[in-house]
């Protein structure tokens, strides 16, 4: 679908309007649709965060924070939310000494919090041995080989998947393989539950695509309210703010978590569902087709 | 010599030294800062009056709120004479009070 | 060939147009003593100094806002003041305390933007115009709030606890400067309806946000309706930094906490209840 040809002959201005328009087509196909997960990174690889700005000047090497496994422990929430993570890369601004007075991983990685049944190595002490500097490759470790702790395919072995190889995270929790929790003790403030929206539908613009049927209940779970309102989605009348696949496939709006943490954009029928059921039916707002 | 004469002489010229001590021949800088002195004392007491009051507007009838607003405005003149800094303080401090008042009084006839 | 370069402008600008937007994206979360942190430049960078760097959490420690904000005239938006060093070496805005007589805390407050550098040697502008520069505070902002009660987001900190239980006891007269006033007579709270179905309503307390504003700071200029309902806004214009915005995005507690105002379980099946 890559070679789009254009008309060797100037005709009229509607038929060219029409092929540039299948050019755009192509354009957003190949943005978002590659070819089967062709684009994907190894699903051990997908969700990998490098902590630090491009070409920066550094000490150690940059973090290598894998999403996979605190998502299983942890809420999105817990951390960009209660701790206060960016979401984008170098967003934070996370430094050693933050670390070391227990803010942002210092929260948790204090060597004293309990985690099953042993305590969470601490992270970026004040004061380090000499000799035990290769403890900080433990998270420092770009370029370095590092035995880790857990190991992507014994982890995941059991885990529900999606059709591309990564992990079905839903469908985990919901066999109850996983059971991220949301309070971090001595950090989180627990709020009363705010009742999350009814599902609604987004119509989509593409007359190719189905609408979609967004489900607040899911997000919520995981997110809570902040980590989307009202930085991402600031309207709170639905259609106030319009944005598209373009954008969403830039990274922004939905393509903030998706195609990046949570399930990529390469699986539009998890949010394009295939039939709209009609208003009133446990959704809201109208399907722009029958 | 005649003492009246010379008493008279001392008395006038004391008196003299004092008319001319209490108001001198007139120089720029000390009319100046006199007038400010006079002035800012004075419209500092009336601004105290009239906007220390702010915190109970909700409790005046209109006719009150209006006689405060008008004694605001017969302040701003006088305010507007000052020195740069001062001035520029001063009407803000005033027209924040005025402002208020001027709130409350339109919820009052509002209603 | 005008058609062609017009929806290419239109693909371009659709593609690049929400990169300079401020929404689709995360905002950074400033640190908790980062927040409150507004950057001065009235007349700094024209007289070849840094830009000043003031943060709120400590003067807010032990003043009122009104006495800031109203009777020393500071704007609620960098920028809307003017302030200059001849303004403060006359003893005005900053330097109303900032003049090396008043007495704070068994100290004398340093003076700001006099003619001279201090004795000891330091570069007294620094001190303040320090945009860029490291510069050693007196007061360091994780000692200093060390007990105080926890919030989350913002500073942290729970600014009415703290003074509820004594950690903090905000002034609210400078003397020589503020209008003596008497105690202020209490607006009752109200309940203000939130327009999404299934948001809880907001019930807002008039009581604490004069106890450290009084009145001339919000009315009129933020908020000028002067019967409850006739100013129409919404969470945008919030966001925006309008209405409770100008205070609850930079120094108040951030919008972030949703459910620091709507606290009011939704009715089902009646009214929303008003006051």
């Amino acid at each position: 679908m890559n070679s789009c040809a254009k008309p060797r002959k100037r005709s009229d201005a509607m038929r060219r309007s029409v092929l540039y328009w299948i050019g755009a087509l192509c354009l957003c196909l190949s943005l978002t649709a590659g070819a089967e997960g062709k684009n994907l990174p190894p699903p051990q690889d997908y969700g990998v965060t490098i902590m630090g700005a491009p070409g920066e000047q550094r000490v150690l090497p940059a973090v290598r924070f894998d999403h996979w496994l605190h998502r299983a422990f942890y809420t999105c929430r817990l951390c960009h939310v209660d701790l206060g993570f960016a979401m984008t890369r170098n967003g934070t601004g996370v430094k050693a000494d933050m670390n070391a007075q227990g803010l942002y991983c210092g929260a948790c990685h204090d060597g004293q919090r309990v985690h099953g049944n042993r305590a969470i190595f601490a992270a970026c002490r004040t004061s380090i041995r000499p000799e035990a500097a290769a403890e900080c490759n433990r998270c420092h470790s770009v370029g370095i080989p590092v035995k880790r702790m857990y190991d992507y395919d014994s982890f995941t072995r059991k885990l529900p998947k999606q059709k591309t190889g990564l992990v079905d995270w839903e469908k985990a929790e919901e066999q109850g393989f996983i059971r991220p929790s949301d309070i971090l003790r001595g950090v989180s403030v627990v709020r009363p539950r705010m009742i999350p929206q009814g599902d609604f539908i987004i119509n989509s613009r593409g007359l190719w695509m189905t609408d979609i049927i967004f489900s607040h209940k899911k997000h919520a779970d995981w997110n809570g309210c902040e980590v989307c309102h009202p930085d991402i989605f600031p309207s709170v009348k639905k259609g106030t703010v319009r944005y598209s696949m373009f954008q969403i496939a830039e990274g922004e709006y939905c393509g903030l978590c998706h195609d990046r943490v949570a399930f990529p954009l390469v699986e539009c029928q998890k949010c394009h569902v295939k039939s709209t059921p009609h208003p009133g039916k446990g959704v809201e707002g109208a399907a722009s087709r029958p | 010599m005649n003492i009246r004469l010379h008493i008279s002489v001392l008395v006038t010229a004391l008196t003299a030294a004092l008319f001319l001590m209490e108001s001198p021949l007139p120089s720029h800088d000390t009319v100046s800062a006199r007038a400010v002195a006079y002035a800012q004392d004075s419209w500092q007491k009336e601004f105290d009056d009239i906007c220390s009051k702010t915190q109970d507007a909700m409790l005046f009838n209109v006719e009150e709120l209006r006689n405060l607003i008008a004694r605001c405005d017969a302040l701003k003149p006088r305010i507007e004479k000052l020195e740069a800094s001062e001035r520029k303080v001063a009407t803000k401090k005033l027209s924040v009070c005025r402002d208020l008042y001027e709130f409350v009084r339109e919820a009052k006839e509002k209603k | 060939m005008r058609l062609k370069i017009f929806l290419s402008i239109i693909l371009v600008l659709t593609l690049t147009g929400a990169a300079l937007g401020q929404t689709g994206v995360k905002k950074k979360r400033p640190l908790p003593a980062d927040f409150g942190r507004v950057v001065l430049n009235d007349h700094a960078a024209k007289a070849g100094l840094a830009p000043v760097v003031f943060d709120h959490w400590s003067h807010r420690s032990w003043f009122t806002c009104r006495v800031c904000h109203v009777d020393l005239t500071f704007g609620m938006k960098t920028g809307s003041t003017g302030v200059s060093a001849a303004d403060n070496m006359k003893g005005f805005y900053c330097g109303a305390c900032h003049n090396g007589k008043m007495s704070f805390q068994g100290r004398k407050v340093f003076e700001s933007c006099a003619a001279k550098d201090p004795a000891d040697g330091t570069k007294r502008c620094d001190r303040c115009h320090s945009l860029g520069k490291q510069v050693r505070r007196d007061y360091d902002f994780a000692t200093y709030t060390a007990r105080f009660p926890k919030e989350r987001f913002g500073n942290g900190i729970d600014w009415e606890k703290a003074e509820d239980e004594g950690y903090i006891k905000p002034v609210d007269v400078l003397e020589g400067t503020s209008t003596p006033r008497k105690s202020l007579s209490i607006q009752k709270d109200f309940a203000l309806g939130a327009k999404l179905a299934g948001m809880p309503d907001i019930i807002f307390s008039h009581k604490k946000h004069t106890v450290w504003n009084g009145c001339e700071l919000c009315h009129p200029e933020i908020f000028a309706g002067v019967t409850k309902g006739t100013t129409k806004y919404s969470m945008v214009d919030i966001f925006e930094g309008r209405y409770c915005g100008a205070c609850h995005t930079t120094v108040a507690f951030p919008l972030l906490d949703c459910q620091r105002c709507h606290t009011r379980p939704v009715q089902t099946g009646g009214g929303k209840g008003a006051q």
